[in-house]
């Protein structure tokens, strides 16, 4: 009698329909290639074939700009009220099919049902909601000053939430009036392309949106196209270092969000049980695969011993498994490379000295996955406390004092986000006040909402996506 | 759960017991994104059979009506013992629960059964008496042959501050009790905030009880799951100090098997699948049981049922 | 001859009722004749019972609900367009006009819809005070509300006076007379757009006979009024109302920020910052 596993419980595949090629989504419709190059999209759950995708040459690039360009003509003398409705009724479109958007995200990508279904898509939606009301209020967004779309923007998105990332610049860029060229992530395509399906759905202007598919090499030939006013750029660090480079001298512009290597500070006097709570989410969601995951767990010198024991009994009750299962936590890393890059990482925190703590759990034979893991005894020179890990690794430090902890948490390249758990109001904001982040969680973590602004200090880049300050992101003020 | 026998009786003195409630921190958002996503557990075939039939043997069928009747004692006692009759594959309920006036008549019916007969006590519902009197009640119920004992905190006191009045109450009852069962029932929708509960709970636990209970079922609002996950977690808190392994019981409004459920996954979850089994986990429940047997019928026989198929309790 | 009138009912608390009184009034149109409420005393508390409990419920869900539900109800309009396109015709419109003032309600409803969830972001902020405090102004709405409809055939200008309120979070009694069979015509959509019972109650009759409860009521925490009403109700409201210090504005001619702020109220956290 004394056990009780949960019984699988699948969410049906059955509801996508994955066609076996994808070409682009430019002028309003999909086209062929020009490149005519294909690469294969996997689940990483199953590692079995999706479809294939193309990679978009100079040629596609360039055709999607053109497109773009041409579209902007139409979209910048739409009256704001129009624009408005064409994203209310994306928003509409998507609550309608979230489900099977929800069924793609979690095969394309490998994040667990119940959190496409539940986070991923409702964000969405409530995303292109949020911002087809600031269309027809530009005028009292910002106060007096003439703001002016960029026109032709480049945006290129991450693999880690793809619908997401779509909706966070999508909706701003067009609410605003600007036109679109993006590039989702090479292992992530599906739920973009079914996007692209909508937007004929909805009749939005040819040329307004523009999806072009492919790796580094078609993002940037984006960036360097001569008709490109302004990129929008979410992923790595690196990456994002090379395409500012790029841009140096050019009138073009630019945001910028990259990585991140959150503290979550948890002070003695935090209510213990819902901060336990609030790091396992910090981290393990979405496999870790968050660029803002509270990955440095700085805990107080005092409760160290006591909050580990309760972290490490909660991280056991994770379910790992098959993304599609409702009951898995924590799913599928997403592709092999970054498999391997999280292996050779823990690999070597363990070589300096780290105790490493993984739950017991079974992992499926094919696919990629990694045990929800816990360093404890790291130096702060460890490169598991500095390096982005990006998967579901967390690394545990301790402080004595609250100058202590923002000195520690503030010891890095990075400035994304940070988490504060105390039931001292006034020590939170003092905390708060301190730390050099652009987004602070206190007393929760990971919370996001289209009117929230989300961005980074330092090398975490720059502009700020959600609320009222994500419009900037997409206007200039005119001289 | 090594240290259960040896520790289980034993009353924890007051000075850690104020250590642990001068420790209470809860953020209520927290309790309740915690409680919603544990309730989005999808509980299906083998899981849902194995789990409908946990809270059958966890059923602690309550009559607590002036109309009572040595009759009504009778026909729910004897459904205890055999919810379905025509399944052999189901378990008896734990227990029944009764007034002191009627637990001779329960006891007489299932007397060679595994059922508890349950008393509640301590003038319940609203435990407004004096110590002296709550004795006397108690007594009463234990004479009548009672296995266990359900009693109310004194809310009177609880709310006035004098802590150390609700622990040596429960203190008194439990020396009366002695290995007999005790749940004492905080009635948590009195109670209010989740830091109330959680202080409640080790009041409770500390003074010795084996169960806390959340609610009489007497007013309004009853359990709820997130009180009862912040009990759970006093419950944990307790057990990881080395005081002693204690169990819940949940009561009051939980009709259905899908909500019954819900509380199994936030037991299994934040204590233990340990913790599943009629020792340490039970529901207070009137109706409850009847929807659990049709949904076991329909699991097995893969059609609805209706509850003129089962008999009444 | 007998005409066949059309009998229009009360929205209260999400029901078509009629007034407990019985009475009714006439509006006679180009093809149809209309019977109307005539809103009692009576009825006038019902509904702000029933706008207190609204008031609780419309808060209640998160603006990003409460911002779905009024574009639902542009929605809505625009899903039943030609049958208010005839009904201001049958107000002596002509079809363009009836179609422009059609068409600018959708805006105005999606216009403030997409405000709901960003007014605040607009007209909150932190105060920079000298010291070690965290202190922000943000508003809240104000409360039950009571407008009156401007007396002119259109939808636009009725929604202009429901909505500023519905935006910030206020529950709201509309009143007209005059232009009542449009403003029942729209509870019908209303009814189908999800609000919960009581934000908002749609009521019919002669101001003059309840001028002297609104003012009274203490429960209707403000009252927007246009221009053009009699001086006599002006004072009457005015002299009530300052028992109570209820608010009392006119109602806003444009659609704007401005627009809302008479519904709302500013309050102001202190926090220290400290370890």
């Amino acid at each position: 009698m004394n056990n009780w596993e949960y019984s699988e419980s699948i969410e049906s595949e059955k509801i996508v329909n994955i066609e076996k090629k994808y070409g682009n989504f430019i002028d309003g419709k999909f086209v062929t290639p020009k490149s005519k190059q294909y690469i294969d999209t996997i689940s990483p759950s199953t590692e079995k074939i999706l479809s294939s995708i193309s990679i978009g040459n100079q040629q596609d690039v360039d055709y999607a700009v053109a497109s773009a360009k041409e579209g902007l003509k139409k979209w910048s003398k739409t009256n704001p009220s129009e624009r408005a409705k064409y994203l209310f009724k994306l928003a509409r479109l998507i609550q309608e099919r979230s489900r099977e958007f929800a069924v793609l995200e979690s095969l394309d990508g490998g994040k667990p049902i119940k959190e496409s279904r539940d986070f991923d898509l409702p964000q969405v939606a409530q995303n292109f909601f949020y911002y087809a009301g600031w269309a027809d209020k530009l005028d009292i967004a910002w106060g007096n000053e003439q703001y002016k779309p960029y026109g032709v923007v480049g945006q290129i998105i991450p693999w880690n939430f793809p619908l997401l990332m779509l909706s966070w610049k999508v909706a701003p860029a067009l609410a605003t009036g600007n036109t679109v060229v993006l590039k989702p992530a090479e292992t992530t395509p599906l739920t973009a392309l079914l996007f692209a399906e909508l937007c004929e759905e909805v009749g939005l202007p040819d040329g307004v949106f523009n999806l072009v598919t492919g790796d580094g090499s078609t993002g940037s030939h984006l960036v360097n196209h001569k008709d490109i006013k302004k990129i929008a750029f979410t992923g790595s660090t690196g990456v994002g270092k090379y395409i500012q480079k790029s841009l140096a001298g050019k009138d073009v512009g630019l945001t910028l969000e990259l990585g991140g290597k959150a503290a979550n500070i948890v002070y003695s006097d935090a209510a213990l049980d819902e901060a336990v709570e609030g790091v396992v989410n910090g981290i393990f969601f979405n496999q870790g695969h968050v660029c803002c995951a509270g990955s440095r767990l700085l805990v107080q010198e005092d409760i160290e011993e006591k909050f580990i024991k309760k972290l490490e009994k909660r991280m056991q009750t994770l379910n790992v498994g098959n993304p599609l299962d409702k009951n898995t936590d924590v799913g599928a890393i997403n592709s092999k490379d970054q498999l391997d890059k999280i292996e050779k990482l823990v690999n070597e925190g363990v070589a300096d000295g780290g105790d490493l703590f993984q739950i017991e759990c079974e992992l499926p034979k094919n696919g990629f996955w990694f045990k929800p893991s816990l360093f404890t005894s790291v130096q702060a020179n460890y490169k598991i406390a500095t390096e982005e890990i990006f998967g579901p690794v967390l690394t545990t430090l301790t402080f004595r004092t609250p100058e202590e902890a923002v000195e520690i948490a503030n010891n890095t390249e990075y400035g994304l986000s940070a988490g504060i758990w105390t039931e001292k109001g006034s020590k939170i904001l003092w905390t708060a006040d301190r730390l050099e982040a652009g987004v602070i969680w206190a007393n929760t973590f990971n919370k996001f909402d289209p009117a929230s602004p989300f961005g980074g200090y330092k090398e975490s880049g720059f502009g700020r996506e959600g609320g009222r300050h994500g419009l900037l992101s997409y206007l200039k003020v005119s001289s | 759960m090594s240290s259960k026998t040896s520790l289980k009786n034993s009353v924890i003195d007051w000075s850690s017991t104020i250590d642990m409630i001068d420790n209470v921190r809860i953020d209520e958002l927290g309790v309740k994104e915690r409680t919603s996503s544990l309730a989005t557990r999808s509980i299906k075939r083998d899981s849902k059979l194995e789990g409908l039939k946990k809270i059958v043997s966890m059923c602690d069928l309550t009559t607590l009506e002036g109309e009572d009747t040595e009759g009504k004692i009778a026909q729910m006692s004897s459904k205890a013992m055999t919810p379905d009759p025509s399944d052999a594959d189901v378990p008896n309920a734990a227990a029944v629960c009764v007034y002191p006036s009627l637990v001779s008549t329960a006891k007489n019916i299932v007397r060679d059964s595994n059922v508890k007969v349950a008393s509640v006590s301590s003038y319940f519902p609203s435990g407004q008496a004096p110590l002296e009197s709550k004795i006397v009640d108690t007594q009463f119920a234990i004479n009548e042959g009672a296995d266990e004992i359900d009693i109310v905190i004194n809310r009177k006191a609880f709310f006035e501050g004098d802590f150390r009045k609700v622990y040596d109450e429960i203190v008194s009852l439990k020396e009366i009790c002695g290995d007999i069962h005790l749940k004492t029932i905080l009635e948590v929708g009195e109670l209010e905030t989740y830091e109330n509960i959680k202080k409640a709970s080790l009041i409770a636990l500390s003074a010795g009880s084996d169960f806390i209970k959340t609610s009489t079922g007497k007013i309004s609002s009853g359990a709820s799951r997130e009180a009862c996950l912040v009990m759970a977690r006093a419950v944990r808190e307790f057990a990881d100090s080395g005081y002693g392994v204690k169990g819940i019981k949940v009561a009051g409004g939980i009709r259905d098997s899908k909500d019954a459920i819900r509380y199994l996954v936030i037991i299994n979850e934040e204590l233990g699948v340990e913790w599943l089994t009629p020792e340490y986990f039970r529901f207070g429940a009137s109706s409850l049981l009847d929807d659990v047997l049709k949904q076991i019928k329909k699991l097995k026989t893969n059609s609805y049922q209706s509850s003129y198929y089962f008999p009444r309790g | 001859m007998t005409d066949i009138k059309k009998t229009y009912k009360n929205y209260v608390h999400g029901k078509f009722v009629r007034s407990e009184s019985g009475k009714v009034y006439s509006i006679d149109l180009k093809e149809e004749k209309y019977e109307i409420p005539l809103t009692s005393k009576k009825d006038l508390r019902d509904a702000v019972t029933s706008s207190k409990e609204g008031f609780k419920n419309w808060n209640q869900l998160t603006m990003y609900n409460r911002s779905q539900i009024l574009y639902r109800l542009s929605e809505m309009i625009e899903g039943n367009k030609d049958s208010y396109i005839s009904l201001l015709q049958d107000h002596g419109l002509s079809k363009l006009d009836s179609k422009n003032d059609i068409n600018h309600a959708i805006d105005t409803i999606v216009w403030y819809a997409g405000l709901v969830d960003k007014w605040e972001q607009l007209t909150g902020n932190l105060n920079p005070v000298a010291g070690e405090y965290f202190n922000i102004s943000h508003q809240e709405a104000i409360g039950v509300t009571f407008t009156l409809s401007p007396n002119s055939m259109s939808l636009n200008k009725l929604v202009k006076a429901i909505l500023p309120a519905l935006t910030v979070g206020c529950s709201v009694i509309n009143f007209s007379d005059k232009n009542a069979v449009i403003a029942l015509k729209l509870s019908e959509d209303v009814n189908n757009s999800d609000f919960p019972s009581g934000s908002l109650n749609l009521l019919s009759g002669k101001f003059e006979n309840i001028v002297e409860d609104v003012g009274g009521h203490v429960e209707i925490k403000h009252t927007a009024i246009y221009e053009d009403i009699s001086k006599k109700s002006k004072e009457v409201l005015g002299q009530k109302g300052s028992e109570s210090v209820k608010r009392i504005s006119l109602l806003p001619s444009t659609s704007g920020l401005s627009s809302i702020l008479p519904f709302i109220e500013t309050k102001t956290v202190w926090h220290p910052k400290g370890k």
